[in-house]
Parts: structure tokens; C-alpha cells; sequence
């Protein structure tokens, strides 16, 4: 399938009137033709609406700093904190840390003693990023077309983007929400690579640098249940990759998705110093 | 089954979602430090307007203070994405119902909190976080 998506290159040169000298590269995809389908047809079927379930896999519900991820050191003053182990500490799975919490090197460990993290912006209606956006208490929809799976998520009408058809992640990714995505198939399970994350609530509640890559592995466990497998690897902020465990969905074939618009009725805020608030004020002046 | 049948079904599983109601809220748009989770009132009044609305629904209820003087109070519940899976609709509460509301008041004091169930003259209890019952 992917072979077949020929990518052409071309150069448009820059002459709309002014003297600048400029390049612009235009990417332009073949049609997916009938063979392209048929193959897409052979793979897993993820398509549909999936109700999300707890677990692992996705860090905090909320966009904010707070949550079912494992709490940052002292500062947080919660329970089981990350702590910046000796690299050959607490070595799971595969080298992947289980869920004693992820292992931060000493420079990420001391920023997440500092109170500062990642406000509750979702208050304010910013979506949380990945991998938070994957753990809302609502569905998501997967869409499957010929290079490319499409992950809708019903909270805050979210898109994300992941392109199977064999591209290489970009080298210098804009920071994003959702980052640059990119799937391919290993054995019937979808592994999905992203990077390029910009500094904002994720559901994580340590820091991040901007090498961090986040993995998940999607894999049909039975007709109707998936399972996403997500791991964090941050040369930079982690001394070893750090496993969410994993997260189960279930498909219902007579789910749609619903809109929701968070600035629609949103009274709840988080103000500049952090302080979270509701407004109360003209009840009647709400759209519905 | 019926739509009669359906509808009974479905009001006895939002019922039956109040073992949970309360328990442990969903959080997908905010944290709940602004409300009192530790602590619940009961206001008892008449529906003066259900917004089925995102982020949140938010239900607005006349009740009289203790002097008498009429006031509205703003009770945030779970969105309508949320609720519709598990039996509510944009006219589960309509204006003039009589209820009464235990909520999680706001701990500035406003007139407002989180909704932890509704409970009509008839005794029909009202939860929100019970389990889905759309399958």
C-alpha cells in the first residue's frame, strides 16, 4: 500500500510580484487507488468509536499537572515520587520502567521539585496534549484510509494526525499539543511514534525536554477490545524509558461521536497566578 | 424492547449509578480544588433552567434562604457527552421541576457547586456517574 504512494517533489518558485527569491517544496501525494484500499482491508480493524477505560496508558484524565501519573518529587509531597535512580535501578520489562514511577535524571528531577508545572490550563478550555488527550473520560473515534490513521477525540474536538504511509519523522518538529505522529504495522500491532511536543499540560506530571518521543502500541485483543501500550523515552529529562502501562478500550459499532465545544459554556478558570475560579455571573446568558 | 420498557431500564440505571455517584468524577476539563469535595448541602427549589451545555451541564435552582428571600444557585454537573451515555437528556430536568440537590459547595461561598445527585417529590433519585447505558 504505501509503496504505491509515490511522493512527488516539486519546487514552486517564490515570484509573486516581489523581488525575493524564495522557494516553496510542495508535497504531492498519489490517489490511492483500488490495490491501496484492498491492502488496508487486510490490516486489523481499528475503525470505529472505542470507549475509553482506566488504566495505564494515558497519565491524568486532566490536562494538568495533577493526576494518575506518578507525582513529581517532594515538591508535590504525594506518595511514591520519581527519584533520579542510579541508571541500573528499577529496570523492567524490555528496559522499560514499570510503574514505580518514571526515573528522572538529576537535572529534570530538580525541576520537578519546582512548583510551577504545568497549570490546569484544561480549566481555561486548552485541550490537554499527548498523551493526556488519549485518557479522557470520552470516546475516540479511529478512522483507517490508505497511508494514514486518524484518531478523533470527542473531548474538545481534537484531531490526530499519524501518517502509515512510510515518511520518517521530521528531523526538527514544530512543537505541538499532539506532536508529529507517525504508525506503522509490526505484526498486527499499530506502533505509533511521535515527536516534537510543545510545553503544555499533557497529563504528565514531571517535566519533559524536547527530545522526548512518545511510543504506543495499539493491538486488538479481542474483536472489540484494544489495548494501548504508551511509553515515554526522554534521553534528556529520563534515565531509562518509562512505561504507563497499558490502557483498554471498547469498541461500540452503534456509538457516534458527540460535538463538544468547550468555550461553548465554560465558567471555570484558571487565572494567570494559577488560581483556579467559577464564574457564576448571568446564568441566562448561556447558549442553550 | 419497548421505548417505554427502555426509558424504565434507563431510569433504573441512572438510579442505580448512585452507588458510584460521587465516588470518583471523571475529571477531563478541570481539578475540583475550588469545591468543598469533602463536604455536601442540600438545597431543595425549582429548576429555573438545565444548561446542556459543554464543558459542563449546569443546572440553576430557585430556593429561598433562611430569610425567605429568593436566590439562584449554579450547580455544575458533567457534560452532556457524558450524561446522554448514561440516560440523561437535554430533558431530564426542566424548568419548574421540584427538586432538591446535595451538591459540593464552592468553597468561596458563592452560590454554586458541583452536583452530586437530584432527588424529585416522587423519591426518583437522580446520579450522574453511574455506569453507561448505551451499549
Amino acid at each position: 500500500m504505501q509503496s504505491t504512494n509515490r511522493i512527488v517533489i516539486g519546487f514552486l518558485a517564490g515570484s509573486l510580484g516581489f523581488n525575493a527569491i524564495g522557494t516553496a517544496q510542495k508535497v504531492t501525494h498519489a490517489a490511492p487507488t483500488a490495490a491501496d484500499w484492498a491492502a488496508l482491508a487486510k490490516l486489523p480493524d481499528l475503525t470505529g468509536v472505542w470507549e475509553v477505560g482506566l488504566g495505564g496508558g494515558g497519565g491524568a484524565a486532566a490536562g494538568g499537572g495533577r493526576g494518575a501519573a506518578p507525582a513529581a518529587p517532594a515538591a508535590a509531597g504525594r506518595g511514591a515520587a520519581p527519584t533520579p535512580a542510579p541508571p541500573a535501578a528499577g529496570r523492567g520489562r524490555g528496559g522499560a520502567q514499570g510503574r514505580g514511577g518514571p526515573s528522572l535524571t538529576p537535572a529534570y528531577a530538580a525541576k520537578a521539585a519546582s512548583p510551577a508545572l504545568n497549570g490546569d490550563q484544561s480549566a481555561n478550555c486548552l485541550p490537554p496534549g499527548l498523551p493526556g488527550i488519549m485518557s479522557q473520560p470520552y470516546p475516540l473515534e479511529i478512522l483507517m484510509t490508505p497511508g494514514k490513521v486518524t484518531i478523533i477525540s470527542e473531548a474538545y474536538t481534537q484531531v490526530r494526525h499519524i501518517y502509515t504511509d512510510g515518511r520518517p519523522l521530521p528531523a526538527d518538529p514544530d512543537p505541538t499539543f499532539f506532536g508529529t505522529s507517525i504508525g506503522r504495522w509490526e505484526d498486527g500491532v499499530l506502533v505509533i511514534e511521535s515527536v516534537g511536543f510543545a510545553e503544555v499540560p499533557r497529563g504528565l506530571s514531571f517535566p519533559f525536554s524536547d527530545k522526548l518521543r512518545i511510543v504506543e502500541r495499539l493491538r486488538l485483543t479481542d474483536p472489540d477490545t484494544l489495548t494501548i501500550e504508551t511509553t515515554l523515552i526522554d534521553p534528556e529529562a529520563l534515565t531509562m524509558p518509562y512505561s504507563m502501562g497499558s490502557r483498554t478500550l471498547r469498541r461500540h459499532r452503534n456509538w457516534t461521536l458527540a460535538e463538544y465545544i468547550c468555550e461553548e459554556n465554560n465558567r471555570n478558570f484558571v487565572d494567570q497566578e494559577g488560581k483556579a475560579g467559577v464564574r457564576l455571573a448571568n446564568p441566562l446568558a448561556s447558549p442553550k | 424492547m419497548s421505548n417505554s420498557m427502555k426509558q424504565a431500564v434507563q431510569r433504573a440505571l441512572v438510579v442505580a449509578g448512585l452507588c458510584v455517584a460521587g465516588t470518583g468524577l471523571a475529571v477531563a476539563h478541570h481539578s475540583y480544588t475550588t469545591f468543598d469535595m469533602q463536604g455536601q448541602k442540600v438545597i431543595s427549589g425549582t429548576v429555573k433552567k438545565f444548561d446542556w451545555t459543554n464543558p459542563h451541564s449546569w443546572l440553576w435552582l430557585e430556593a429561598p434562604n433562611e430569610q425567605g428571600v429568593m436566590e439562584t444557585w449554579g450547580i455544575e454537573g458533567m457534560s452532556p457527552n457524558y450524561l446522554a451515555r448514561r440516560g440523561w437528556s437535554r430533558s431530564t430536568l426542566k424548568p419548574g421541576d421540584k427538586i432538591s440537590v446535595t451538591f459540593h459547595p464552592l468553597k468561596n461561598g458563592d452560590k454554586g457547586g458541583s452536583f452530586v445527585s437530584a432527588k424529585r417529590d416522587t423519591g426518583e433519585v437522580l446520579g450522574m456517574t453511574g455506569a453507561i447505558t448505551d451499549p
